[in-house]
């Protein structure tokens, strides 16, 4: 009997309180804000978080094998404190052999990429119309000073490779250009992200000028051979 | 004698900051301070209308600055606080029109013979919020609990926490729904607290009584009754230096809620 009525009242007390078992909105927007704001407080926008993803992902790739689907690098509260969070699911640790490997084809890697913007730059000199295989260079041929400009910035993301880049035979005013570009990342490696941000910018920038350049050269084209037609 | 400025600001449009500048700047007078409010939402000004001084404007704030009138011409009087005046923003201009010196300026003129100039800023972080915060040295941060409220807030908060002479700051929090929070459809205000990490200055109860007191151009603090008038005294009390608990501001309760809660009350008993 008492048994009956505690599940009687179990039920009229289940009844009046299902309104409040309903999706708590309050968490949902608290934690949505929360997230929000962390990002409104920090310089990293959702672009430049993904770019030090991936730069994460390279480098710590030289040593373990992970999966890197899975890799979460995200801001998340820490008492009073932001803390950036890296949590890397590790399949095995590489042994030495494997990270030897990787760091000599790195090396390697850094070296053949010189290599190539130093040939680009002869070929700029030489006003050379050579076409090769090579996406990269293609480009570069095509587009004088600028590109040159990109294939530096783009090595210039490790300080070996223009340490290499000095040593092998550049020409000697390009040479100067590659020390102050140094100097410049070696900076923005040093203080905040807004510098970094900005070199990445200027990145970019140049990477517009690309495609602008590519652009007016193919409206130039086509209005060459306009006025020929009407010729 | 020498006043204090405060300028209410809250990057977000909508949340209350003219019905605060008007009430806080009421309750202000009320309590026996000289109180001069300033609106410096040039070409959108409202904080005439609510305290239904639009028919009494002669000049305005831009009429100071281009020395068009004296600054003591410009201030309009309240209907029935003497120790309230209004220095009201231009209609036909645009923000450009003044520039944080000019408004600064006038503040430090007004500092001589009032004990408060209120600053009601206008909505964004543009000129306009920079012109309203130059002559400030207090802030008090409006925001309601939502979301976007509670963002922009802390953006706001952020840039007077960049502003030297913003000596200390304060979160409003208006528009509070008790009965929401209850049933945890609206952020607490434990919550917007914790996330903005601001000091509280006032909870003001959302209140149908706003709108009634805006239609007659009076400011809801004349009304002695209203919830949302005691919560604005307590504010203003606050603002003097006196130490006030922050008020109750649970709705009364119908019916079925009743109930609701009677029975949780024995389960929990049981249990």
């Amino acid at each position: 009997m008492k048994e009956i009525f505690a599940d009687f009242y179990n039920r009229i007390v289940e009844f009046f309180s299902k309104t409040e078992e309903k999706d708590k909105t309050k968490d949902v927007a608290r934690n949505r804000l929360k997230l929000v704001l962390m990002q409104d407080r920090t310089n990293l926008n959702p672009r430049l978080l993904e770019r030090l993803r991936g730069e994460m992902i390279d480098l710590l790739s030289k040593y373990v094998v992970m999966d890197k689907e899975l890799l979460e690098l995200n801001f998340t509260p820490e008492d009073d404190q932001l803390a950036l969070m890296l949590s890397i699911p590790v399949i095995r640790a590489k042994d030495e052999e494997e990270i030897e490997a990787a760091l000599k084809a790195e090396d390697e890697e850094k070296e053949r990429l010189a290599k190539l913007a130093e040939e680009a730059e002869e070929d700029d000199e030489e006003d050379d119309d050579d076409e090769s295989d090579d996406l990269e260079e293609d480009i570069e041929t095509d587009n004088e000073e600028d590109t040159s400009e990109v294939s530096d910035s783009e090595e210039e993301t490790d300080e070996t490779s223009s340490e290499m880049s000095e040593n092998s035979e550049i020409p000697p005013p390009k040479k100067k250009k590659k020390k102050h570009k140094k100097k410049k990342y070696q900076q923005s490696e040093n203080t905040d992200n807004e510098e970094k941000k900005e070199n990445l910018e200027e990145k970019d920038n140049i990477e517009n000028k690309i495609e602008n350049t590519e652009q007016t050269e193919t409206a130039d084209k086509q209005l060459t051979e306009e006025i020929k037609q009407e010729e | 004698m020498t006043g204090r400025v405060l300028v209410i600001t809250s990057g977000k449009g909508g949340v209350g900051k003219t019905t605060t500048t008007a009430n806080i700047g009421t309750a202000l007078a009320k309590a026996g301070n000289k109180v001069v409010l300033i609106d410096t939402d040039l070409g959108l000004r409202n904080l005439d209308l609510l305290l239904g001084l639009e028919n009494r404007i002669v000049y305005t704030i831009v009429d100071v600055v281009e020395e068009r009138c004296k600054l003591k011409q410009a201030l309009v009087k309240d209907k029935k606080n003497p120790n309230l005046c209004l220095l009201a923003a231009a209609q036909t201009r645009d923000k450009t029109a003044i520039t944080g010196e000019q408004l600064k300026s006038i503040c430090e003129e007004l500092k001589e013979d009032n004990d408060f100039i209120i600053i009601d800023c206008p909505a964004g972080i543009e000129q306009g919020f920079e012109n309203a915060t130059a002559g400030a040295s207090e802030a008090i941060v409006v925001a309601t609990p939502e979301m976007s409220a509670v963002r922009d807030a802390d953006r706001i908060i952020g840039l007077l926490e960049a502003k030297e002479h913003i000596e200390k700051y304060h979160l409003l929090l208006n528009r509070v729904r008790p009965n929401l929070i209850k049933t945890n459809d609206m952020m607490s205000v434990e919550d917007v607290v914790e996330i903005l990490s601001c000091k509280l200055i006032g909870i003001i109860p959302e209140d149908t009584g706003i709108i009634t007191s805006t239609n007659k151009g009076e400011p809801i603090v004349n009304d002695e009754k209203s919830l949302a008038g005691q919560a604005y005294h307590n504010v203003a009390k606050r603002i003097m230096g006196e130490d006030v608990e922050f008020l109750n501001i649970d709705e009364p309760q119908d019916f079925i809620s009743k109930v609701k809660a009677f029975f949780l009350k024995l389960f929990k008993k049981e249990a």
